[in-house]
C-alpha cells in the first residue's frame, strides 16, 4: 500500500487553537507513502467527508489516516466515507491529535510536533491494514426483560407488540414494581393504580411475553443476538396452573402478623399472600420463613382448605433456560434507608434523625402507602404510632443526597416534585393541617412542573422553608424538628405531628451481582453505566444490553417509560436483521503455532476464547487449540498481549503494525 | 484497698477546671485509677490549653498553648490522659492541625520555641476506660453496683465533635459513656438532648442563652425519667448544676436533678469512699439520692 490520504481536522477550534493544523497537514506530505494532504475546519462535516471521498478518487488512494479526534466519536463516520468512495472501510484509520494532543497540551510548538508524530505513526500503521470483513452472526429474535415495574413492563409490552418474544422476569411475586404502590402521581395527580395495573394486566395477558415472576437471573451467557438466560423460578409452593386467586388461602391462614412490606411495613399479612389485592399474577405465594408448616410442620391449613389441591409443600426452585437476542434491564430503585447502615459501608446512617428509631419519621414511600387509597390506612393520613390523623407535617427534603458527607453526592432528581405532591395530597385530606417543607432548592424542570411546585406553595400554602435539618427527636407525643432558615438567618424548631424524610434514590440492592452476571459497569453508587451520556443514552458498552429506568439513575415516571420505548426501539433495531453485522475487529490463533496453554482463555474477558480439537482425517485427536469465537469477541486485544507464543493477533492491531508504528517515531 | 493488678500507665493532664471548680472531678478521677491500678502521672508545668476562648480570639495563640502542652507531656511515660471535654477536643485539634499543615507547624514550633510532637495518643478518661482497660473487666471491678440508679449520660457538643478529630465514638449517636456506667450497673436512660450544646462559656457573657439551653437539657432528661446526670466536662457542669436553681426560678420546672461527673459514678461503684469524691461540693446536693438508691 503505498498511496495513502491524510485529513487533518480543525475540529473549529478544538484542534487547531493548539496545533498548528496546516504545519501537520504539510509535514505529512513528507512521510513516505503519503500521496496527498489537506486540513480542514471540520471534517467530519458533510463537506469534509466530500473532500475526503473527491481526494480517495482523484488521487487513487489506497489507504486514509484522518486526524482528528477520538475513533470512539467518529471513526465509523470516516469509514463510511471511504466505504462509499470505494475503499475497503477498515483501511481508514484515525489519528486522534484532540483528545491526545491539542487538549491536553499548552504549548504550541510542542503540541504541533506531537501531532505530527501521531500522524506519522498512523500512517506506518495504515499502511498494513488489511482488508476486513464485517462479521456476520444470527439473531434470535426474543428478548429478555429483567424487573416488572414501570420500566420493564413498558419494555416487554411495547417488543411484544413490535410482534416478538418476550420474558419478562420479576423477583417479587407481583410485578408493578414501586409505581403499583404510589398514590397519585405528579404532575397531574391521577391515580397511580389505575394508570399502572391496567398495562400490569396487559403484559400478564399478552400472547408474546413469558411472565416469570418470582424469578431470579442465575446466569446469563452468550453475547449479542445470541444470549442463553438462566432463570431461577423460586418455589412459590403453589402450582400457578392450577390456583384460581380465590383467596381462601390467605384468608384462612392463622399466621396473620407478618409486616408488609408492600406498605411499607404499616400493614400485616398472612404466610400465603399476594402482596397486594390487584397484583398479577393474583397467585399466591408461600412465605417459608414465616408459615408454621415449613417451621414446625404443624399447619397445612392452606392445604386442606384450597379447593383446586393448588398448594404444593414440596416444590422446589426451578432453573428455566432462555436463548433471548437481546437484553432489557429494568431493575429500579430503592429508597435509601437512614438506619446504621453495616460496617464497612460508604454510606453512613443518620444518628441525628434517630437512626429510623422515631416511629413518627417516615419516608416518601412509606407517606404514599399512606395517602394510597389501597393502603393499609384506605387513604386515610393516620401516622404510625397511634392511629391519630397529623395536624402538623414536617417534610425534610435531600435526606442522603446532595450530601457528600453521607457518601452520596448525587442529586435524587424525584423528591422535589414528589414532596410538593405529598403537600398537596396532605391538605386535599387533612384541611386543617399544616405541612411545612426543609429545602435547599426547588428544582422541578419538566413540563408542567415547576407550576406544579408552585402550586402547592400558592394555593395549598406549603410553608417552605430554606434550609437544612440538624436533628429530630421525639418529644412526648411530637417529633421535634431542629432546622434553619437561611433567609432569615434563624434557627427554626417546630413540633410535628409526623415527618415525612425525602431519603435519597438509590439502586436495588444487588444491582452490582446483576451487572457482574451480565458483564455490565455501573458506577461508584452501583448505578449502570450507559454506553454514552448523551448519544447512547439506552445502551451498555456490552452490546445488545440495554437499559431502562432508574436503575441507570434516578428518575421520574415520565423519564423512565420514555427510556423504556428507546430500550424496545433499539431492540427492535437489532431484530429488524436476521443477521448482525459485527465489526471485524477480532482477535484470530494462528493454529500452527499455537500450543494450547490457553493463557488467553484465563484472561479473556468475554469469555471468547474456547479449546479446540484438531483431528486428523480418520478423527483422531491430533492436538488441541485455542479458538477465538468471533462472535462473542470484543476486540481488546488482551488475549495477544498475554500469549507467550505470539500465535493470537487482533485484526487491525497486529504486532507488526505496532511495530511499524513505534519504528516511524 | 489493694489495687487490681495493671499495667497500664499514664501521663495527666488535668487542665485548669480540675484544680479550681471541678475539684471533684480530679479527686474522683485520681480516685478511681487508683482503685482500677491505673498509674496516673500529671504533667509538669503544664499550662491553659486555651479552652473555648482562645481559638475564637487567636489561631496561632491556642494552637501554641496546645503544642506546648504536648510537648511537656513528651516527657512524661504513657500515653495522655485527658478528664476535661474541653482540653480535649482542644488537644486533639491541635494534633490534628499541625499533622495537616507544615506551615502552621513551622508557626507554632517558632511561637513555643521549641518542636512540637503530635505522635502521643491524647485519650479520653472514656476512651481509657472502655478501650484500653474494658469494659468487662470494669465491670468485673464493681464492688457497689449502680443498680436502680436512671443515668442521663451527657455528651454535650465536644466529645464527639468535630466529627474528624475526636475519633471518640459515633458522632451523632454515641454510646460510650451508657456502655461505660452501665458496666458499673446503672440503668441509662434514651433521651434527645445527650449532644447539644449547654450554653458552654456563655454563662457569664450571655446567661440568658445558657438558661434556655440548659434548662432544655434539664427538662429533657427529667422528662425521660432520669434521677441524675452524669457529665465529662466542667463547662457543662457549672452550666448545668451550679445554674440549675436559676433555671428553675426561670423556667417554672423543678428539676433537683444532680449533676456527677462521670468519674464520681465510677469510682463510688468499684469502692472509692464517698467521703473522698467531692459530693460536698456540688449544688445540687446529691446525697438524698444516693441514699434513696441505697449507694452510700
Amino acid at each position: 500500500m503505498s498511496r495513502i490520504g491524510v485529513f487533518v481536522c480543525h475540529c473549529g477550534e478544538n484542534i487547531s487553537r493548539t496545533v498548528d493544523v496546516e504545519k501537520v497537514a504539510a509535514e505529512a506530505t513528507k512521510l513516505p507513502g503519503v500521496a496527498f494532504s489537506c486540513d480542514y475546519k471540520y471534517m467530519c462535516s458533510d463537506p469534509g467527508q466530500s473532500l475526503l471521498k473527491k481526494a480517495v478518487s482523484e488521487h487513487n488512494l489506497d489507504g486514509v489516516v484522518v486526524a482528528a479526534c477520538s475513533p470512539r466519536m467518529h471513526e465509523k463516520t470516516f469509514r463510511s466515507a471511504a466505504k462509499s468512495a470505494g475503499l475497503n472501510p477498515f483501511l481508514c484509520e484515525m489519528a486522534n491529535i484532540r483528545e491526545h494532543c491539542s487538549w491536553v497540551h499548552e504549548d504550541r510548538e510542542e503540541a504541533t510536533a506531537k501531532a505530527a508524530d501521531i500522524v506519522a505513526m498512523m500512517v506506518a500503521r495504515v499502511k498494513k491494514d488489511k482488508k476486513l470483513v464485517p462479521i456476520t452472526v444470527p439473531v434470535t429474535k426474543r428478548a429478555l426483560v429483567i424487573g416488572g415495574g414501570i420500566a420493564g413492563i413498558q419494555a416487554a409490552l411495547d417488543i411484544a407488540d413490535a410482534g416478538h418474544q418476550v420474558v419478562l422476569v420479576e423477583r417479587e411475586p407481583s410485578i408493578g414494581g414501586h409505581m403499583a404502590q404510589l398514590s397519585e402521581t405528579f404532575p397531574t395527580l391521577d391515580c397511580s393504580q389505575c394508570i399502572m395495573t391496567p398495562k400490569m394486566v396487559d403484559a400478564a395477558n399478552h400472547p408474546n411475553i413469558t411472565l416469570h415472576t418470582y424469578s431470579e437471573i442465575e446466569s446469563v451467557d452468550g453475547y449479542i443476538g445470541n444470549f442463553q438466560a438462566t432463570i431461577r423460578k423460586k418455589a412459590r409452593s403453589v402450582i400457578e396452573e392450577k390456583c384460581t386467586g380465590c383467596g381462601v388461602c390467605s384468608a384462612k391462614c392463622p399466621q396473620k402478623k407478618i409486616p408488609n412490606a408492600f406498605d411499607k411495613n404499616l400493614g400485616v399479612r398472612p404466610a400465603i399472600y399476594v402482596p397486594f389485592p390487584q397484583a398479577v399474577p393474583n397467585t399466591p405465594v408461600i412465605d417459608r420463613e414465616h408459615c408454621t408448616k415449613f417451621i414446625n410442620g404443624k399447619c397445612g391449613v392452606c392445604q386442606k382448605v384450597c379447593g383446586p389441591g393448588a398448594i404444593d409443600y414440596e416444590q422446589t426452585d426451578e432453573l428455566i433456560v432462555e436463548p433471548v437476542g437481546a437484553i432489557v434491564v429494568a431493575t429500579g430503585f430503592e429508597l435509601y434507608s437512614i438506619g446504621e447502615k453495616p460496617k464497612g459501608s460508604p454510606i453512613k446512617g443518620y444518628g441525628e434523625f434517630g437512626h429510623g428509631t422515631i416511629p413518627d419519621v417516615i419516608d416518601g414511600l412509606t407517606f404514599e402507602r399512606l395517602a394510597s387509597a389501597s393502603g393499609p390506612t384506605g387513604g386515610k393520613i393516620l401516622r404510625p404510632s397511634d392511629g391519630k390523623e397529623p395536624k402538623q407535617v414536617v417534610f425534610v427534603q435531600c435526606v442522603g443526597s446532595r450530601a457528600r458527607e453521607k457518601g452520596i453526592s448525587y442529586c435524587s432528581k424525584i423528591c422535589c416534585m414528589y414532596t410538593a405532591k405529598h403537600t398537596m395530597l396532605y391538605k386535599h385530606k387533612v384541611h386543617d393541617g399544616q405541612a411545612y417543607v426543609f429545602f435547599m432548592d426547588a428544582r422541578t424542570p419538566g413540563k408542567s412542573y415547576d407550576e406544579f411546585w408552585r402550586r402547592a406553595v400558592e394555593e395549598e400554602e406549603a410553608v417552605y422553608i430554606r434550609g437544612m435539618v440538624s436533628r429530630l427527636y421525639q418529644k412526648g407525643e411530637k417529633v421535634v424538628v431542629m432546622g434553619s432558615d437561611i433567609a432569615v438567618g434563624l434557627q427554626v424548631e417546630i413540633e410535628a405531628d409526623l415527618v415525612v424524610l425525602a431519603t435519597a434514590v438509590q439502586p436495588r440492592s444487588g444491582a452490582d451481582t446483576l451487572a457482574q452476571k451480565l458483564g455490565i459497569s455501573y458506577d461508584s453508587y452501583h448505578f449502570y453505566s450507559e454506553a454514552h451520556a448523551k448519544l447512547k443514552p439506552v445502551e451498555c458498552a456490552t452490546a445488545g444490553i440495554y437499559l431502562a429506568g432508574a436503575c441507570q439513575g434516578p428518575k421520574d415516571i415520565p423519564d423512565t417509560v420514555s427510556q423504556a420505548s428507546a430500550a424496545a426501539a433499539k431492540v427492535m433495531t437489532l431484530f429488524a436483521k436476521s443477521e448482525l453485522e459485527r465489526e471485524p475487529i477480532v482477535a484470530k490463533v494462528n493454529e500452527n503455532n499455537c500450543v494450547a496453554c490457553l493463557y488467553c482463555k484465563k484472561v479473556c474477558p468475554y469469555g471468547a476464547v474456547e479449546e479446540k480439537e484438531i483431528r486428523d482425517r480418520q478423527g483422531n485427536l491430533i492436538r488441541v487449540v485455542a479458538y477465538v469465537n468471533p462472535g462473542v469477541c470484543g476486540g481488546c486485544g488482551t488475549c495477544q498481549a498475554s500469549c507467550p507464543s505470539k500465535s493470537v493477533e487482533l485484526d487491525g492491531y497486529t504486532d507488526e503494525q505496532v511495530m511499524a508504528m513505534i519504528e516511524s517515531l | 484497698m489493694t489495687p487490681a493488678k495493671n499495667l497500664l500507665t499514664y501521663s495527666y493532664y488535668p487542665g485548669c477546671s480540675l484544680h479550681a471548680s471541678a475539684k471533684e472531678y480530679d479527686e474522683s478521677t485520681r480516685g478511681l485509677f487508683k482503685a482500677l491500678g491505673i498509674g496516673l502521672k500529671e504533667v509538669p508545668d503544664w499550662l491553659c490549653c486555651g479552652a473555648t476562648p482562645a481559638h475564637n480570639v487567636d489561631e496561632l495563640l491556642s494552637l501554641s498553648l496546645c503544642a506546648k502542652n504536648l510537648s511537656l507531656a513528651d516527657g512524661v511515660e504513657g500515653d495522655l490522659a485527658v478528664a476535661c471535654a474541653a482540653c480535649f477536643s482542644r488537644l486533639k485539634v491541635t494534633q490534628h492541625h499541625l499533622a495537616d499543615s507544615d506551615a502552621k507547624r513551622k508557626q507554632v514550633e517558632y511561637a513555643i520555641d521549641g518542636k512540637v510532637s503530635f505522635d502521643k495518643p491524647v485519650k479520653h478518661l472514656l476512651e481509657i476506660l472502655a478501650k484500653d482497660f474494658g469494659l468487662d473487666k470494669l465491670a468485673a471491678t464493681v464492688q457497689k453496683p449502680l443498680s436502680g440508679l436512671k443515668v442521663a449520660c451527657y455528651y454535650g457538643c465536644l466529645l464527639t465533635r468535630p466529627p474528624e478529630v475526636p475519633q471518640l465514638d459515633c458522632v451523632e449517636a454515641p454510646t460510650i459513656m451508657e456502655r461505660v456506667v452501665g458496666a458499673a450497673g446503672a440503668d441509662t436512660v434514651a433521651w434527645s438532648h445527650r449532644l447539644e450544646c449547654c450554653g458552654a462559656n456563655f454563662t457569664l457573657s450571655r446567661p440568658g442563652v445558657v438558661l434556655k439551653l440548659s434548662g432544655e437539657i434539664l427538662a429533657s432528661a427529667k422528662a425521660a425519667g432520669a434521677d441524675c446526670l452524669m457529665v465529662a466536662c466542667p463547662l457543662c457542669h457549672g452550666n448545668l448544676d451550679i445554674r440549675q436553681k436559676e433555671i428553675e426560678e426561670a423556667t417554672g420546672n423543678r428539676f433537683g436533678m444532680p449533676v456527677f461527673y462521670m468519674t464520681q459514678l465510677l469510682a463510688l461503684a468499684v469502692g472509692v469512699a464517698p467521703g473522698k469524691l467531692g459530693f460536698d461540693s456540688m449544688i445540687v446536693n446529691p446525697l438524698p439520692l444516693l441514699r434513696e438508691k441505697n449507694l452510700l
